[in-house]
């Protein structure tokens, strides 16, 4: 395009028909970004260096989050001893027993229903307690018949299965009953304690590494300057000028990523058996799992795009403020 | 090719580096521009090249007021205009080719092209044979003949050069100035910054005169000489 002298032919590539400068476009985008990759690899020791920050940046909150998702299928298993023991009034009949076991199993919130009958209590006490022979010195059975009832998933969160014990207890042939969720509440408010500090942690990392970028971006512009002077005055536009800096900012993010993603999988298989051994003993079965295929896609789709975002500012910045000077 | 209409450049802190220029150097003509340092001549060629504005008045280039081209146009409107620096600015860490592509590069033209075109700017300057070369292995002159490669190698109608001899020998200059020669004597307009009227006394060429921010002559250099209004040259 020749903008003073409208006769003059200029472009090689302008000249030829749209479907061609679009080609054209994508293979001019694919060499600017290669040779930005031959430019990382001029100073691979402090280029290296760089993505190793940013790896480890972005390792802290991804472990963060595997930490977060494997604890949601630890509680999914403690959230089933969310138990209702419904402790029965004394003297039911054979019959009335039968029928509110089936009233209660009828219940949509009920997922399971127990029977434990005053002798079968009794028993378990005995065994249990170490009172053993003491015990049959009573001359009457002083436990009452229990029913356990296991609630649906859906109820089994500590507000759920109190509403549902509230209705288990207006049943006439109940005595009382009890839930301990006391503990489970504790657990949830932990939790989302440290949800909450691990996405405020999480966010101060990408900052950091939108700021490393940035700052990389700007040394590597400044030392650059002389080309970039050079090239404003042949005529290259900012867009052209700014463009290899844009594909730097991108590689640091990928391979920042990437680095983060082996971190993470060297914690995991560090911590693995650790981890597994502490489950089994608070009574939970255990299998880590660790970044699946779209979980990688994000972390390293994110940190790609964090690196654009680093380097864009530093270009936004730099880029158009250095224009050529001194002679001519 | 160029005109200055009543151009008045004044820079920030109140520094006069041209009041109220006037000329016309005509399509296809190679012209001198002589002063002292801090005469203007700078000035003049950075205005044409865009790298400053007229503080009032206009530059024409064939027939486009510079004043209308706006920030984002003027990548493209310095693609019509070749370069050449008394430092040669070539960019050290890159070869003699990929130096003189750069400007076809910028404007997207084939590998097939640019090779074809980077080989016949460098067969024009004589320095064909060291396309591969490194500019460090190269002399002063040679330089500064890459750079004059890279200013030509998009074919602009129009070539500005702020003292392309200033740091080469007689001999050399006067080889640098028969490129101009070549280079104008096929339409090109080559207009030439230079306080060496040692070099343009030899040459029948248009010469303008700066002094303190004025066009004071305009004419021919050698009958300028016979005028000798010239003071010494430091």
């Amino acid at each position: 395009m020749s903008l003073l002298f409208s006769q003059r032919k200029s472009s090689g590539a302008n000249a030829a028909n749209p479907g061609h400068r679009l080609v054209m476009f994508f293979i001019r985008h694919l060499q600017q970004a290669l040779a930005s990759i031959g430019e990382l690899w001029r100073m691979p020791m402090s280029s290296l260096l760089t993505m190793a920050v940013l790896g480890i940046s972005l390792a802290l909150p991804t472990t963060l989050h595997l930490l977060m998702k494997n604890g949601e299928q630890l509680r999914g298993t403690w959230d089933n001893a969310a138990e209702i023991t419904l402790f029965m009034e004394d003297g039911l009949s054979e019959i009335q027993t039968k029928t509110v076991l089936r009233r209660i199993g009828l219940y949509e919130q009920v997922n399971q229903v127990t029977y434990v009958s005053e002798e079968e209590a009794l028993d378990e006490f005995k065994n249990l307690s170490g009172f053993g022979d003491a015990l049959s010195y009573l001359d009457k059975n002083p436990l009452p018949s229990v029913i356990l009832v296991v609630p649906t998933e859906q109820y089994s969160s500590p507000e759920g299965a109190r509403e549902l014990l509230d209705k288990l207890q207006e049943q006439p042939e109940v005595s009382f009953g009890k839930l301990d969720v006391t503990w489970l509440e504790k657990l949830t408010a932990i939790v989302t304690l440290l949800e909450d500090a691990a996405f405020a942690l999480g966010f101060l990392l990408l900052a950091a590494v939108i700021l490393v970028i940035a700052n990389t971006i700007r040394l590597s512009i400044l030392n650059r300057r002389e080309e970039i002077e050079v090239l404003k005055l042949v005529g290259a536009t900012n867009d052209f000028i700014r463009r290899p800096f844009l594909y730097t900012g991108i590689w640091y993010g990928l391979i920042g990523g990437l680095i983060a993603w082996i971190c993470v999988s060297l914690i995991l298989w560090w911590v693995e058996g650790a981890l597994i051994d502490l489950a089994s003993q608070l009574g939970a079965n255990l299998t880590l799992s660790g970044l699946d295929l779209s979980e990688f896609l994000i972390l390293i789709t994110l940190s790609s795009g964090l690196g654009w975002l680093g380097a864009y500012g530093s270009v936004m910045r730099h880029v158009y403020e250095i224009e050529p000077e001194n002679q001519l | 090719m160029i005109r200055f209409e009543d151009v008045t450049k004044v820079y920030p802190g109140g520094q006069q580096a041209l009041n109220r220029v006037n000329f016309h150097l005509q399509p296809g003509e190679m012209a001198f521009l002589t002063g002292h340092s801090g005469a203007g001549k700078s000035t003049l060629l950075k205005l044409v090249a865009m790298m400053e504005r007229p503080t009032s008045g206009q530059v024409f280039i064939n027939g486009h007021n510079l004043n209308k081209i706006t920030k984002k146009q003027v990548p493209f409107a310095r693609r019509d205009i070749g370069m050449i620096f008394q430092n040669h600015r070539l960019l050290m860490d890159r070869s003699v080719f990929n130096n003189v592509a750069l400007p076809l590069i910028i404007e997207g033209y084939h590998l097939s092209d640019i090779k074809r075109r980077v080989a016949g700017a460098l067969d024009k300057v004589g320095l064909l044979a060291k396309v591969n070369n490194m500019p460090h292995t190269l002399s002063g002159g040679e330089l500064q003949r890459v750079g004059i490669a890279r200013a030509i190698v998009n074919k602009p109608p129009l070539l500005l050069a702020d003292e392309p001899t200033g740091n080469l020998d007689p001999h050399l200059s006067v080889e640098i100035l028969k490129v101009f020669e070549d280079l104008n004597s096929v339409g090109v307009a080559v207009m030439i910054a230079t306080h060496d009227l040692g070099l343009i006394a030899r040459m029948k060429y248009h010469t303008f005169t700066l002094k303190q921010g004025q066009i004071t002559q305009d004419g021919l250099s050698s009958s300028n000489l016979k005028e000798s209004e010239f003071e010494p040259v430091i």
